[in-house]
């Protein structure tokens, strides 16, 4: 069981990662976004488009081939190219339905649709087949109690890094304290001079920015699909709402928290050659804390309606 | 009874877009028409049910593909069939109807069991659960091999439908060229729609179906006037699950072989499309919505092959689901209310 402890952190940290960003979106702007997972897989295909080999397989678009920049730098590209994308959502989509007084509800059933079909331009233009990263082949090494490659190691610990600043600037800036503001009452902070447009803007760039981040993790650990974004997204709203609605810390935690369950209950015994059912755990543990705890571990009862 | 334009309008197009297949297709489009009418009929039948759950009660639904699973898997598996990896057989079985309404009660009782403690939860969160719950229904089905033939699936099971088929099929389909076993299925699922909407028409109008709107309208209200709000939405998530397990088995017997991708949420977010195409709330809209969807979906093949030279079978599916993701996004954007729904009946906002 211990030994699938290293799994468990590293599928953590891609959900963590992930529910950080949507809770973080849920929670100024209330909506349900089902096409976080796509923005997921963005950050995971634009790297693949920055940094794979000019000489690479596979055409983006159908006839760009990859440009072959270094890797650290691809990374980052996608990152902003995320954000560039979330601020476009606000602006052509969002911002339109929140202004139309487009109930949540639709707006939910909005992002579903927008979801099958960012995800099947993925499938169309962008990777069809499972692709990897241009990076070398590492060894697992046994690090404390756990096993894995020193590459995942970074990489957990870069996503550690990146949510305690961005834990850090959501509680003490005017940037984070303005978002909690929106987020308890859009008309209120309006009322005090807060521009709530650009604070949800700036919510959206946030939120797809860590969420392309997200992908690069998985992509890292695992690899590119045009669905893996589809595949993890129960997993994320498991996280978050297992940690609670609208708490950065909690979605951090209940997102470590999934993904340790996920990996860990593969050794459990009656758990025996049914691997592919791991994921069942997950979702069967969110709908028993919804039922019985709907704020969460750390989510407090007041903002849960 | 006064026609509405809005009902001509619905006619109107359906038989437009029944047209364009025949227009379109110059050869075999009526074995076309056959197969698209068969989908639509089954696909129709299951957003009916949705839309007892959604439309009706305002029940935010998102697991539809685990109600018609279960009465798919529950049917098939009393009845004589084969599954597994080595296709076992059991050749011993309960009889069609009889089996048939153990799936349809089975999958009401399945409503009920996920009802009971997530119809406690508001709007949004109903969504992630009933979702979750579908997929958990779905990898478990995929993991217990042992009855369910897991991902091998269940096959030769189509005889227990098919041994009934009246012999004015045979001779029908023969004159038109068309497969005999689909145009029974077909003429099964249309039947089953006619008979359903016909039911439905009559609780629509009963105090019980008065009661049911009212809770989607207000809950409180509903309270106030000694009913008792949670029976009446667990007594709608009941009826909506028996509905779409009846369509799961006959998409069962129009696959002809049973297996669990079947079940992926994407078959649920197809019904939501034909609901919210048809008009949220009604009762008869699904059917047109079902038969417009399906003329789309099975000409979209068409457009596939303009974008891609020579496209294989994963374009021709990403062009088909790109066109439905558009169309949901469009018809919640543009045109929430459908085809036959009002506006005033949508429940659109958490309550």
């Amino acid at each position: 069981m211990l030994d699938q402890l290293g799994n468990g952190l590293l599928l953590g940290i891609i959900i963590s990662v992930a529910s950080v960003a949507l809770s973080l979106l849920y929670g100024v702007t209330r909506i349900v976004n089902f096409a976080h997972g796509e923005i997921i897989a963005l950050g995971a295909i634009m790297t693949l488009f920055f940094s794979s080999p000019v000489d690479y397989r596979v055409l983006f678009l159908d006839k760009y081939s990859p440009l072959g920049y270094n890797f650290a730098l691809s990374c980052i590209l996608a990152v902003i190219v995320c954000g560039l994308f979330g601020a476009l959502l606000e602006i052509c989509l969002f911002r339109p339905l929140r202004k139309g007084n487009v109930g949540n509800i639709a707006v939910l059933v909005v992002t579903i649709g927008l979801s099958i079909f960012i995800r099947h331009l993925y499938l169309l233009f962008a990777t069809g087949k499972v692709q990897d990263f241009p990076l070398e082949l590492q060894r697992r090494q046994t690090y404390l109690f756990f096993d894995m490659t020193p590459r995942n190691l970074n990489v957990l610990i870069a996503g550690i890094v990146v949510m305690l600043i961005f834990g850090f600037l959501l509680t003490y800036t005017r940037l984070g304290k303005a978002m909690r503001a929106v987020r308890d009452s859009e008309e209120l902070s309006s009322v005090s001079g807060i521009n709530s447009d650009n604070i949800i803007l700036i919510t959206w760039i946030s939120s797809s920015m860590l969420a392309g981040l997200a992908g690069i993790f998985q992509a890292i650990i695992n690899d590119v699909r045009w669905n893996m974004g589809f595949l993890i997204l129960l997993l994320i709203f498991a996280g978050t709402v297992l940690g609670g609605i609208g708490t950065s810390f909690g979605a951090m935690v209940g997102g470590f928290l999934i993904g340790i369950l996920v990996q860990v209950s593969v050794g459990l015994p009656f758990m025996e050659g049914h691997t592919e059912a791991k994921n069942a755990v997950a979702l069967a543990i969110m709908i028993l804390i919804l039922l019985f705890r709907p704020q969460g571990i750390f989510g407090q009862k007041e903002r849960i309606s | 009874m006064k026609i509405s334009n809005k009902f001509l309008f619905a006619v109107f197009l359906t038989g437009f877009s029944i047209y364009s297949v025949f227009a379109l297709n110059p050869e075999g489009a009526s074995r076309i028409l056959l197969n698209l009418l068969t989908f639509a009929g089954i696909y129709g039948l299951s957003a009916i049910g949705l839309n007892v759950h959604f439309g009706w009660t305002g029940l935010l639904n998102f697991g539809h593909a685990s109600f018609m699973g279960v009465g798919a898997y529950v049917t098939l598996l009393l009845m004589p069939h084969a599954a597994g990896r080595e296709g076992e057989i059991t050749s011993t079985g309960l009889p069609f109807i009889v089996a048939l309404i153990i799936g349809i009660l089975s999958a009401a009782l399945f409503g009920l069991l996920l009802g009971l403690p997530a119809i406690r939860l508001r709007g949004d969160y109903l969504a992630i659960v009933t979702i979750a719950a579908a997929e958990i229904f779905r990898l478990l089905v995929r993991d217990l091999e042992s009855i369910t033939g897991g991902v091998y699936g269940i096959i030769n099971y189509t005889e227990n439908l098919q041994q009934y088929r009246p012999n004015f099929i045979n001779n029908f389909s023969e004159s038109l060229g068309f497969s005999p076993s689909q145009a029974w299925v077909c003429l099964v699922a249309w039947v089953s729609i006619l008979f359903t909407v016909l039911f439905l028409k009559r609780l629509n109008n009963s105090p019980w179906g008065r009661a049911l709107r009212a809770v989607r309208e207000d809950e409180d209200a509903v309270r106030a006037m000694g009913k008792n709000a949670v029976w009446l939405k667990l007594q709608s998530f009941m009826l909506g699950a028996g509905i779409a397990g009846l369509s799961g088995v006959l998409l069962a017997f129009n696959y002809g072989s049973l297996e669990t991708t079947v079940f992926v949420p994407l078959l649920t977010f197809y019904v939501w499309a034909i609901m919210i195409l048809g008009g949220v709330g009604t009762i008869t809209g699904p059917i047109f919505g079902s038969i417009i969807f399906w003329v789309i979906i099975s000409e979209t093949d068409r457009l596939a092959f303009i974008l891609f030279e020579n496209a294989n079978g994963q374009q021709l599916a990403g062009v088909r689901f790109l066109l439905v993701g558009l169309l949901i996004m469009a018809l919640m954007i543009f045109r929430p209310s459908g085809l036959l729904g009002k506006k005033e009946e949508l429940l659109l906002d958490v309550k």
